[in-house]
């Protein structure tokens, strides 16, 4: 009897200790700094009046970005009667560690997404369905209208709405002004594929200054190369461009092999053989956007948010408009990002008053913002005075610009399309015309 | 301070309790008549024996129970019987290759990795001065993680500056793209794995070799042996059970490449190595299933190569009781 006794004893204490142990999940509630502030009034998961919940932000946000992020989360802290976002930001193998504390209970409250992770979260519920409370709330970032149409693609499900973007980063072009001026070219409206190709020709300058076409031009001693590519930008853009799409619209089919699509893929390839492109091997050597800000390279597409035009010191750098495709069809890709809220979060009014203002805070800081009424010229250069001669070419192309076609199972498309189809046109010399009739089944198969 | 509090008291508790949870474990095997020194025991291996359970049985089993269902980490499983596994085998364009180059890199590595550290042990067994520095720095790329090892390799195998163009350029061979040419990233990965040869696996060499009767060298130094002969008839047989250890731990070790081949990331053409694919398929696409299916595949293919290393090993392992045996049978 003495031993049973002991033995249930013991077992209680170790229930208890697991209890104990047990994670409290995501959110606590603090302490308010200010007691004589109340909640917001409908906020049923506030506890006590006088009590902050704690709202668990994650990020990717390198060390500096995350010091500008604290600033602003430090000034909503202190304004909110709701919550206090806590920011947990670490670049390393983020989306691997959201997915996996995601899927337990140890998930933050708030999370940064990816516009292909924000697919895949929207369709399996793992990301809290926020279309009533946007509805509902007045407040200027829960104001659907105000938003580019595409903003939303990837974190739309059914037209439920999951997540906020909080930035649309359209591809831009990036140009040594040096260079181009040296060269004679000037970037106009009809800029378009052969304006590109020509002037990409006219860039790619050999160690005696001749350009290629030119006679005697050296192809072994390159100094200079008009335009790079390695993936990025992508095809898909190029396809936009002539009148294609990789996916169709009702996600039946992926028609890669129209006729519009194929004079993307070539379009891509002639590039790569034309030599205004260094090889692979070089880029990988070098660096990829190391060789235009060491002036190796004269254009470079990049995200707007890269910001070359501010931060490379050698020359020149000023953005422009991508290429128009062949008919004049203006496209270029439009990076997506968002923020959602964890669908087991304890307090899900607090996290969503907290996405909202905290969104809307992202969307003056960042560039470009996915809401018009920000989005404005005028009002970026106001709020970004030193990218002032940026801003006309980023929101022209942030009107025509698109993200890819998102959706639940997305990355296995993706994992064909790049796998098979370009990584063998990039770095195989392969021949976009034997390739596409190949792949195209595989990617039909995975949009079953 | 106050957002770690929580994770520092459950540091405290969790030692508290895997006690009290083996004493609670003592007492009811003591209730069940087990002999006390034999409940001791189990109480105090039960801290291992609850981790062992919690974080690699249990999730064995489970995987395995994965590999039959559609799982996305998110939602419930959904049973597919073996449909994972007919899928990767009838209709994945990404299997095969994974396969292929995992299956390849081991075959060629595995050479390489054994014999190749033997070597090293042999030069480093010698008693010249300054040996035990040199064993030390040896030793030191063992400790080395694999992302900065994979940062070495990056540099040396770079077309216009690495060292190994450079070495090859001078027999007149032109620039290699180890990583973008599908024809070079596995002859790549091999020589990256000449790296592992001045590990442990050199230490645990240096140890056998040290063990060597000084006796059998001098019987047939006596004889007239030459030291190829020696080496042949006398270190090989005795360190040979030592050399299959190397040889089993080698092909697991090579079959499980993941690390380096991440963070180099070559062509995809060359194909996935089959822990890669485990990983993108896991976490990129979200189909557990899938990569619990790989993963068993994996587990099957280094099953299968041990055993038939196993079974072959009477013919090429001297295991000193076999010699007793011999003489308790006379």
């Amino acid at each position: 009897m003495k031993r049973i006794s002991i033995l249930c004893t013991a077992l209680l204490i170790v229930a208890l200790l697991f209890t104990a142990c047990t994670t409290t999940g995501t959110g606590d509630v603090k302490g308010s700094t200010d007691t004589s502030n109340t909640p917001a009034a409908g906020n049923k998961d506030q506890g006590k009046s006088s009590e902050k919940v704690e709202i668990k932000l994650s990020t990717w946000a390198g060390s500096e970005e995350a010091a500008e992020l604290q600033a602003i989360i430090d000034r909503l802290n202190a304004s909110s009667d709701t919550y206090i976002i806590t920011q947990d930001s670490n670049p390393a193998d983020y989306e691997t560690r959201l997915t996996t504390q995601l899927s337990g209970s140890a998930g933050p409250d708030l999370f940064w997404v990816s516009a292909a992770r924000g697919a895949q979260f929207a369709a399996r519920g793992v990301m809290l369905d926020i279309t009533d409370r946007l509805s509902k709330s007045d407040k200027p970032a829960a104001n659907l209208d105000d938003y580019y149409e595409s903003a939303f693609g990837p974190f739309k499900v059914d037209g439920k709405i999951y997540a906020l973007p909080w930035i649309m980063q359209p591809v831009v072009l990036y140009v040594n002004q040096d260079a181009l001026d040296k060269a004679g070219i000037v970037i106009d409206e009809n800029w378009n594929w052969d304006r590109f190709m020509e002037a990409a020709k006219k860039l790619t300058v050999d160690k005696n200054g001749k350009s290629l076409g030119e006679s005697g031009f050296d192809k072994n001693n390159i100094v200079q190369w008009g335009f790079t590519l390695n993936g990025w930008p992508p095809v898909q853009m190029f396809i936009w461009q002539a009148g294609g799409e990789v996916i169709a619209e009702d996600f039946s089919s992926s028609p890669i092999d129209t006729p519009e699509a194929m004079k993307g893929f070539k379009f891509y390839r002639e590039l790569i053989d034309s030599g205004v492109v260094p090889s692979q091997q070089t880029i990988r050597d070098r660096g990829f956007d190391q060789m235009f800000r060491d002036g190796q390279v004269a254009m470079f597409m990049g995200g707007a948010a890269d910001s070359l035009d501010t931060r490379v010191e050698n020359f020149k750098c000023v953005v422009r408009e991508v290429p128009a495709g062949p008919n004049g069809t203006k496209a270029t890709f439009v990076d997506l990002l968002g923020m959602g809220i964890n669908a087991k979060t304890k307090y899900p009014d607090a996290a969503f008053e907290a996405l909202v203002d905290l969104a809307e805070e992202i969307h003056k800081w960042k560039v470009m913002p996915p809401r018009k009424s920000i989005g404005s010229t005028e009002n970026m250069i106001s709020l970004h005075p030193e990218r002032k001669d940026a801003f006309p070419a980023i929101v022209n192309s942030l009107s025509y610009s698109k993200p890819y076609r998102f959706y639940q199972d997305y990355p296995d498309w993706d994992t064909i399309f790049w796998n098979q189809l370009m990584d063998p046109i990039i770095n195989s010399d392969g021949n976009p015309e034997e390739l596409v009739p190949k792949v195209k089944p595989l990617l039909d198969e995975t949009l079953k | 301070m106050e957002r770690y509090m929580g994770t520092f008291v459950r540091w405290l508790l969790t030692p508290v309790g895997l006690f009290i949870l083996g004493l609670g474990l003592y007492y009811l095997m003591r209730l069940f008549r087990w002999e006390k020194q034999q409940a001791t025991g189990l109480a105090l291996i039960s801290p291992w024996l609850f981790g062992f359970l919690g974080f690699t049985a249990i999730p064995i089993f489970y995987s395995l129970y994965l590999s039959f269902t559609d799982f996305s980490l998110f939602g419930k499983e959904k049973w597919v019987g073996l449909g994972n596994f007919i899928k990767l085998f009838t209709n994945d364009v990404e299997f095969w290759p994974s396969v292929r180059i995992t299956l390849s890199y081991a075959i060629f590595t595995l050479p390489v990795g054994v014999f190749g550290s033997l070597l090293v042990a042999l030069l480093i067994n010698r008693e010249i001065k300054g040996i035990r520095i040199f064993r030390t720095i040896l030793y030191l790329t063992a400790i080395l993680p694999d992302t900065a090892v994979a940062i070495i390799w990056r540099q040396l195998f770079n077309g216009e500056t690495g060292l190994i163009n450079f070495f090859l350029s001078l027999f007149g061979v032109n620039k290699i793209d180890w990583f973008g040419n599908p024809k070079y990233v596995l002859p790549a990965f091999v020589i990256i794995s000449i790296w592992g040869i001045f590990g442990t696996n050199t230490i645990i060499f240096l140890a056998s070799l040290k063990d060597v009767p000084r006796v059998l060298y001098e019987a047939a130094e006596i004889d007239g042996a030459s030291g190829f002969r020696r080496f042949v008839h006398i270190t090989i047989p005795q360190i040979s059970s030592v050399i299959l250890v190397q040889v089993v731990m080698s092909l697991i070790g090579s079959l499980q490449m993941f690390t380096v081949a991440q963070f180099l990331r070559p062509t995809t053409q060359a194909g996935l190595f089959m822990n890669q694919l485990v990983y993108t398929r896991g976490f990129t696409q979200l189909h557990m299933g899938e990569a619990s299916a790989i993963a068993w595949v994996l587990f099957v293919i280094i099953l299968v190569l041990t055993l038939l290393v196993f079974r072959t090993s009477p013919a090429w392992v001297h295991y000193e009781t076999e010699v007793k045996d011999v003489k308790n049978a006379r």
